[in-house]
């Protein structure tokens, strides 16, 4: 009955304007014309024609072998991207959580690397080192070794599932490694004291304990993958490997972003957002996740599994995968974009620092930092606000249609970003009267409903900390509704709000799903920068650049994890 | 100084009627206990006083001001009304300072600076929490934070707090503290407190008067704490507010038997009571041992429990439970577990019976 909240609501009625209603107002029109809209018209566009209800269009997509063989490598890209990334997540988290293995700091830290490691950029790494005609690795491998053709391809579905596993594992790695944190270690003891052995006890305590962390953790593989775009068009496009993402930019650039084209376009997106809804279907059948109570919100200190002489190979093991997926392309991106001309061997007198000077005196490069920086900064701010307004209004006004109000804002996280910009694209050039085509803005109102979900969770999940009795005591201390929400609500849910601002803030930097699509001639972002570089041939100068966006990424990420560090005390 | 007056009050979420057609008033300067067993609504009426929910009908008046008249559509704001507040869970603002806290009301009524200050330091003090002035409550233990809560609901002299179940996650000792440190303040103060628990033991302890609420909203007596526990107005009250025996009673051949699986000859049945169908309420304390009853049970065992001893009896097929306080214990003599004993019982009570539950 406490938190009953509507109430406040009901109490202030007798005024016609009042903040709540005001408020959720706000929320509605404000979701509908960021996410109903481009949902909306792509529904629209797919099975209407000049306003009468036409499924040639679809079904000329649907029945095109070239889709159809698209669909089915995005298929089998996620499946096995999933079942390895899955496996290789619980492995390591397993060792770094519940075994005796040394430097697991060091190990953990470096293991979150990929997660912040944008994955287009990894995709050209490796294809600088194992691409099935040039790559660095390759050639030294055939030189060196006198074979007859080049060892590795990673320009193939193989390729792209290994690339994608190495960037996507830590969803599942960060997920059980937490959870194997909260689990009752008496548990697991008990177990042992039943007579169970070791690995009986693994197999049947402790997995399955943790099962909703692995199976949550899979289902954000299998939806990324899906939707992902950078890996398979980095990987793929030279050796006409399509996915249903990278297939729907290529249809609209082969048609130079022509309304066809982008009609196309939206008849493909119908069919990758049914894909990845069988996808979500599918998974909840076959891990249908249980939640136990066992696993406590508290920290315990779990006991360590010995591993005795298995140590030093599985340490073994976990530096080279380090090496393997952290180091490695790293390593290659840096040393290329000091290269003078791409292929060349890489000795000392072949370094220069001229594609650094390159890539800042061409006028394109600046202006996609300020892009970036300005279309991740607001978006990120608005979203903030936004996402935190919804969130009050679901979790504390809890207005009539709040269910469709929460729904509707969780909505753009799961569908594709390439279909998001296509939806974005049909809703603002001119069809509804407002053409923002080839301006920033465009990118702005993508992002802002792509990364919507991201504010309003971290805002929800303060709201809920904040019990509705704190702010029910300042109104009884004579505090209106507003100057309750300013003096008490507000300063409670800050941090959770400005970690909402970075969960947005850094992927939106190095975003190229989305704004690939969306750039106009001066509005590309830093990522869109960088494939194109690297699309144009000009890989070492998309190197540098790739190498400043890491270091940027990685400096901000040290600041938010400095001042996140400072905000224990609320 | 003011009284508080709820009249003909019903409040109803959605399809659930909390409570209708209440009326109770809180005497001026007086602690005013309401108790009634989770659920029943008491915390629903005091946000109906705070004006945190909206009654369909009734009215409420604090001294000579309407605070909800719902026929002459008098609805005054939550922040407006003026009553002091102390949460169940405290609600102490966890961002703000001790001093920050109890500042905070006098703040929204736009006092000066210096005023502020003085009237939270002498506030803090009453509460004994000075010192802690700068502390954040995250820094403070339960008892603590509940003393912020307490200061803050006393700082702005409001004519009437409301407590709301405030002290049941303290511990049993400091709970009687509180309780004591309640009542003191209350007399420096004179205000008019409504306090709000389930706990009937500390309600004893605390109030001038108290008022007893059914699971289904209603109220069921109202008076001082003598009436309450020597008068129950009904079997409600009787159960609600102490441990007791219920032994049914049976008729036969005109004389009355207590129906214990086997039927026990009851010679006590007081003039006037029809016995059929009745059960018999007696207090724990309210059974003693008499060697001259003809109603005897067996002893099946003794527990020491400080203040007095507490014995299960096998009184026919049914177990009845006596306390006997150790001072009794010590004058007239204890018994032990094996022990035939007789017993007699004082202050019955006669109510209709539940049947077959009890």
């Amino acid at each position: 009955m406490r938190t009953n909240y509507s109430d406040l609501a009901a109490v202030d009625g007798r005024r016609r304007l009042n903040m709540d209603k005001v408020m959720t107002a706000v929320c509605f029109v404000l979701l509908f014309i960021i996410v109903i809209i481009p949902i909306f018209m792509i529904i629209y566009n797919a099975f209407f024609y000049e306003g009468k209800f036409d499924l040639s269009l679809f079904t000329g997509q649907m029945t095109d072998s070239k889709n159809l063989a698209a669909m089915w490598n995005t298929l089998k890209i996620a499946l096995f991207t999933t079942v390895l990334g899955t496996i290789m997540g619980v492995f390591y988290a397993w060792l770094l959580g519940r075994s005796d293995i040394p430097m697991k700091g060091v190990m953990r830290a470096l293991f979150n690397i990929p997660y912040m490691f944008p994955p287009f950029l990894g995709a050209m790494a490796w294809d600088i080192l194992l691409n099935g005609r040039s790559g660095y690795l390759n050639r030294f491998l055939v030189s060196t070794l006198h074979l007859s053709g080049m060892p590795f391809n990673i320009n193939s579905l193989g390729g792209i599932v290994f690339v994608e596993v190495s960037y996507y594992f830590p969803f599942v790695f960060m997920q059980v490694v937490s959870a194997l944190e909260r689990m009752d270690p008496t548990l697991e003891e008990c177990a042992r004291i039943a007579g169970a052995k070791q690995r009986t006890v693994i197999w049947k305590i402790t997995l399955p304990l943790v099962k909703p962390a692995i199976s949550a953790g899979a289902l954000l593989i299998l939806t990324t993958s899906l939707a992902h775009f950078g890996v398979p068009s980095i990987l793929g496009y030279a050796q006409g490997i399509y996915t249903l993402p990278t297939r729907i930019y290529s249809v609209i650039y082969n048609t130079g972003g022509s309304f066809d084209g982008i009609r196309q376009g939206a008849a493909l997106s119908v069919m990758l957002v049914i894909v990845v809804a069988l996808a979500l279907v599918l998974q909840r059948w076959v891990l249908s996740t249980g939640n136990y109570d066992i696993i406590k919100g508290k920290s315990m200190r779990p006991t360590l599994i010995k591993l005795r002489g298995a140590k030093l190979p599985l340490l073994l093991l976990a530096v080279l995968t380090l090496v393997l997926i952290v180091i490695v392309p790293l390593v290659m991106i840096v040393l290329i974009s000091f290269i003078k001309a791409y292929g060349l061997p890489l000795k000392l007198e072949n370094f220069t620092l001229a594609q650094y000077a390159r890539v800042f005196n061409a006028n394109g490069t600046l202006d996609s930092i300020k892009n970036s920086l300005f279309a991740s900064i607001t978006a990120g701010v608005v979203c903030m606000f936004l996402g935190t307004l919804v969130a009050y209004v679901v979790q504390k006004i809890k207005p009539r249609g709040k269910g469709i109000l929460e729904i509707v804002s969780m909505l753009p996280y799961s569908i594709p970003g390439t279909v998001l910009s296509i939806g974005v694209i049909l809703a603002w050039s001119g069809a509804l009267g407002v053409t923002l085509y080839n301006t920033i803005w465009i990118i702005l109102v993508a992002y802002m409903a792509r990364y919507l979900s991201f504010s309003m969770k971290t805002s929800s999940a303060a709201l809920l900390q904040v019990h509705s009795s704190l702010e029910e005591a300042a109104r009884v201390c004579g505090a209106s509704h507003t100057e309750s929400l300013a003096d008490i609500t507000l300063p409670l849910i800050r941090p959770a709000m400005v970690s909402g601002f970075f969960l947005i803030f850094l992927p939106a930097m190095r975003e190229v799903t989305t704004s690939i699509l969306l750039y106009g001639p001066y509005t590309r972002t830093l990522g869109v920068q960088i494939y194109s570089l690297r699309d144009a041939g000009m890989i070492p100068q998309a190197a540098a650049l790739a190498t400043v966006a890491i270091g940027l990424i990685i400096a901000l990420n040290t600041i938010v994890t400095l001042i996140t560090k400072d905000r224990k005390g609320v | 100084m003011a009284n508080v007056r709820f009249e003909h009050l019903t409040v109803r979420y959605s399809e659930h009627t909390v409570f209708s057609d209440f009326s109770l008033e809180v005497e001026s300067g007086q602690i005013l206990c309401l108790v009634g067993p989770s659920g029943c609504g008491k915390t629903t009426l005091v946000r109906a006083l705070l004006g945190l929910n909206k009654p369909e009908t009734g009215t409420i008046t604090v001294g000579e001001r309407v605070l909800f008249d719902a026929k002459r559509r008098v609805n005054v704001p939550a922040e407006k009304r003026n009553i002091g507040i102390v949460f169940q869970d405290y609600a102490v603002w966890p961002h703000m300072t001790v001093i920050e806290n109890v500042s905070y009301p006098l703040k929204k009524q736009r006092r000066n600076k210096q005023e502020i200050r003085e009237r939270a330091m002498k506030a803090l003090e009453q509460v004994h929490m000075t010192e802690y002035a700068n502390h954040l409550p995250s820094q403070l233990s339960g008892g603590q934070q509940q003393r912020v809560a307490i200061a803050r609901a006393l700082v702005t002299d409001s004519d009437v707090v409301v407590m709301d179940e405030p002290i049941t996650n303290l511990d049993a000792k400091l709970r009687e503290e509180m309780l004591l440190e309640i009542r003191m303040i209350q007399k420096r103060l004179g205000a008019t407190i409504l306090y709000i628990t389930h706990d009937q033991q500390s309600a004893l302890q605390l109030c001038d008067r108290m008022a007893i609420m059914r699971q289904d909203g209603s109220l069921c007596q109202c008076g001082t704490d003598e009436d309450i526990i020597l008068r129950p107005a009904d079997r409600f009250v009787f159960e609600f507010i102490g441990v007791s025996n219920f032994i049914p009673l049976c008729v036969e051949g005109g004389r009355t038997y207590l129906d214990c699986g086997e039927k026990i000859p009851f010679a006590d049945l007081p003039a006037g009571v029809d016995a059929r169908g009745k059960e018999m309420g007696v207090r724990l304390n309210d059974v003693v041992f008499d060697r001259q009853s003809p109603i005897e049970a067996t002893v099946t065992s003794r527990v020491f429990l400080g203040s007095e001893y507490n014995y299960f009896l096998r009184l026919g097929q049914r177990d009845i439970r006596v306390q006997q306080s150790t001072l009794d214990a010590r004058t007239f003599g204890m018994v032990a577990a094996g022990e035939r004993v007789g017993i007699r019982f004082l202050n019955p009570r006669f109510y209709d019976g539940k049947g077959a539950m009890a």
